[in-house]
């Protein structure tokens, strides 16, 4: 964790650490004999389920959970549904998990799709149907449906949160199945524009011909799509837009690579390859299968997880804290942080003090100190019309230089949730009425 | 799923500069401390009294509103021992309890707490307490009169009340060099300028104070006083005795930077500062009073929400229907 440094009229800087893992190839994690997938849809009794707990599946099978599902997983290895349960993730938000015991049954009367007989002929539309779970979870859906307004392209060979090597691994070492995974990407989609993000310490950058190269260079959060947007590709995102609404599209490294082995080997891959930081700071890289629990990764390298530590998914500054050592390794999944009990910065349930720290460090030039007081509030509408919640870029550098300690970052994700919600609820109403 | 241990849910970011309301009122009770000490010296046993009596009544006074408001207990933040210290500060050696006591409570209640607490005061809560007191109790803070059974082996005269009532005629008593050494009288904690550029300083390069405030203050107040001196050396003093005297450098320092009565963005912090600053020359020189500080922080902190309106653009935001 990065301090508050001595000279403190200066504002924080988070660097990016640049330190290459060159040539360490990630340590790979056996097979596990069970695993966890997760769909990001409730579970609903109302719907015609397609599957139940005792059902045989096979290896590569792709399994929705109802009739009429968009959300799908595809089973990394064969054996049984042994159960189907909830998932509490953020803010209420619901989804579902799916244990799968492995077993040798073979399963008669088969009439489910397999993965494998459709990768035949590269196409986006296959793409979206079955390779959406790949490693590195590439947008196929996105693609595919707002394919002819994406002008551009850009491919992230840097991890935008930090304590993540994941997406710079695949760009250092596996450069040339990089660059033609890029070309199947272009095959696909016809995108005009194909940009790639590349840290200032990769030296050897030929190679990428015809491409914009995007070098990031300084601290937090520059590697974040909309800085990106920003600073190298001089579009500006209205408040409450998407990069996807301005025609732009990220996908990372990994799913580049994964995406054109899959076309390849007519097979999907499975292989994730994580950061993953112990509490004393040391980092690993290791490659596991999507399913893996966390606690599997972390029997492999002998970290051991205490009573109240926080384990921490996806980045120090964006992740999330999961609850539960059964997560699996996700198809998004850069990187896991440990960290110790007492290395936990708590909280505060102070009013904000108008320090003037957040409105400092604020990329976007928030008036966080009065937004908090109208999320504290409630007042979502008010937050967003006239102080620019919409605007914030999830960087999270409010939250880390609080003095009170407020949870800021939580009260604004919150908001635009709530914003969402609220938006989503109007349109029923109007379809409705 | 196996075994269950309790891991802790929290939300992003998981980070944290370590920085604090306590560390940050720490610190600056730390910057205060060589002018409070200077102040001890030279002012003895009187002026420790003002001290103690002045910090553990303004956090008895925050404990005991947290009690009655069945609010957590805040005494722990520092703020309030801090309140404490500056108010006695401010005031003459020879003070009696009683208006320390009314001092820090007017402080602490009036000026923080019936507004909510830290964070919700629209004034300076010591600079509040103290234009209550200097109007109801004129005579307590003229440190001429209260200082007047001292014997001091300089000359002993306040330089602003001085400058008030001969005009810069009173300035060979004064130069700026021994005024900054902390030759000259007035409240326990603004003799000693020295001492709290010391501690000012300090607190700009830890970064606990707003820098463009302080800087911009000393800007506003240095042009002034320039401009006056140069318009009529006769009456008006030069910017360096303004500087070094009375609450200058305690307000540029410790008072105009308090967080919630000051701007937050860059340019308004400038024109808060600079404000405040011409402010203070101005009351000294032609109004009746002869330190200007405490009205002109009071009128700073009225315009404060009116100057911090003007803010950067929010990323994505043109200018309209660009
Ligand atoms: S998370 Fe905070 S600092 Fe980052 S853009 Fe949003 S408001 Fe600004
Ligand atoms: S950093 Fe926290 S306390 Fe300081 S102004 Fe921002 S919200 Fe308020």
């Amino acid at each position: 964790m990065i301090k508050r440094s001595f000279l403190g009229v200066k504002k924080p800087v988070l660097k990016y650490d640049f330190v290459e893992s060159e040539g360490k190839e990630p340590e790979q994690l056996p097979r596990p004999s069970s695993v966890v997938l997760l769909l990001d849809e409730p579970l609903d009794s109302t719907r015609i389920n397609l599957v139940k707990t005792g059902d045989q599946v096979r290896e590569n099978e792709k399994i929705y959970l109802y009739k009429n599902s968009r959300e799908y997983v595809i089973s990394p290895i064969q054996g049984e549904i042994t159960s189907i349960e909830s998932y509490p993730g953020e803010f209420g938000d619901i989804g579902t998990y799916l244990v799968v015991e492995k077993s040798d049954h073979e399963r008669s009367g088969d009439t489910k799709t397999d993965v494998v007989e459709s990768l035949a002929g590269p196409s986006l539309d296959t793409a979206e149907k079955y390779l959406k779970t790949l490693p590195g979870a590439p947008p196929f859906d996105v693609l595919a449906e707002k394919g002819s307004d994406i002008h551009t392209i850009v491919i992230t060979g840097f991890d935008p949160d930090l304590m993540a090597t994941t997406r710079r691994y695949f760009l250092s070492n596996l450069k040339e199945e990089l660059k033609e995974g890029i070309r199947v990407l272009k095959d696909l989609t016809h995108v005009p524009k194909v940009a790639v993000t590349v840290p200032e310490t990769v030296e050897d950058r030929p190679g990428f011909e015809g491409m914009q190269l995007m070098i990031i260079s300084g601290a937090y959060p520059e590697a974040l799509p909309l800085m990106i947007m920003k600073n190298h590709l001089n579009i500006t995102v209205p408040p409450g837009k998407s990069c996807v609404d301005m025609g732009v599209c990220f996908i990372s490294a990994e799913a580049v690579i994964a995406m054109a082995r899959a076309f390849r080997d007519k097979t999907p891959s499975f292989e994730k390859v994580v950061t993953v930081t112990g509490k004393d700071g040391s980092r690993k890289t290791i490659k596991a299968m999507i399913g893996t629990r966390i606690s599997e990764v972390f029997k492999a390298l002998n970290i051991n997880i205490n009573e109240n530590d926080r384990v921490i998914i996806n980045g120090p500054m964006q992740g999330f804290a999961t609850f539960t050592l059964s997560h699996p390794v996700q198809p998004s999944m850069d990187s896991i942080i440990v960290q110790d009990v007492d290395d936990i910065q708590h909280i505060s349930d102070y009013p904000c003090i108008n320090c003037g720290n957040c409105i400092k460090i604020c990329p976007a030039n928030i008036p966080v100190n009065l937004l908090v007081r109208r999320l504290e509030a409630n007042m979502f509408e008010d937050a967003a019309e006239k102080f620019d919640l919409q605007s914030c870029i999830e960087c999270g550098l409010c939250s880390y230089v609080c003095t009170a300690r407020i949870p800021l970052f939580q009260y604004i994700r919150l908001g635009k949730h709530e914003l969402l919600q609220m938006k989503a609820e109007a349109e029923t109403e109007e379809r409705n009425g | 799923m196996a075994k269950r241990l309790k891991l802790i849910v929290s939300h992003a970011p998981f980070w944290h500069d370590g920085g604090s309301i306590s560390k940050m009122n720490l610190n600056m009770i730390l910057a205060l401390m060589p002018a409070a000490i200077f102040g001890i010296v030279r002012f003895g046993v009187p002026a420790l009294g003002v001290v103690a009596l002045g910090i553990s009544s303004a956090m008895l006074f925050e404990f005991l509103f947290n009690l009655v408001s069945r609010k957590p207990v805040t005494t722990g933040d520092f703020d309030a021992a801090l309140i404490g210290l500056l108010f006695a500060m401010m005031v003459p050696a020879p003070t009696p309890w009683w208006v320390v006591v009314i001092g820090t409570f007017l402080a602490v209640v009036i000026g923080k707490q019936i507004y909510g607490g830290i964070g919700g005061n629209p004034f300076n809560p010591v600079v509040l307490s103290m234009a209550i007191l200097m109007v109801s109790w004129p005579v307590f803070f003229d440190a001429d009169a209260a200082l007047v059974n001292y014997r001091f082996d300089f000359k002993a005269l306040a330089p602003l009340p001085a400058l008030k009532h001969q005009g810069a005629g009173a300035l060979y008593h004064f130069n700026a060099g021994d005024l900054i050494m902390g030759d000259q009288i007035g409240s326990i904690g603004s003799i000693f300028p020295l001492g709290l550029l010391i501690g000012g300083i300090y607190l700009i390069v830890r970064g606990y104070i707003k820098w463009e405030v302080t800087v911009s203050f000393i800007a506003g107040l240095v042009a002034t006083a320039f401009f006056f001196n140069l318009a009529n050396p006769d009456s008006f003093a030069g910017p360096m005795i303004h500087l070094f005297s009375g609450y200058t450098l305690l307000a540029a320092f410790f008072l105009v930077t308090e967080n919630s009565s000051s701007p937050v963005n860059f340019v308004p912090m400038l024109i808060y500062g600079a404000l405040g600053g011409f402010l203070v020359i101005l009351i000294r020189n032609v109004g009746v009073y002869p330190d200007g500080t405490i009205f002109a922080i009071l009128l700073i902190n009225l315009l404060n929400p009116l100057i911090d309106t003007i803010r950067p653009k929010a990323l994505g935001r043109r200018v309209n229907n660009a």
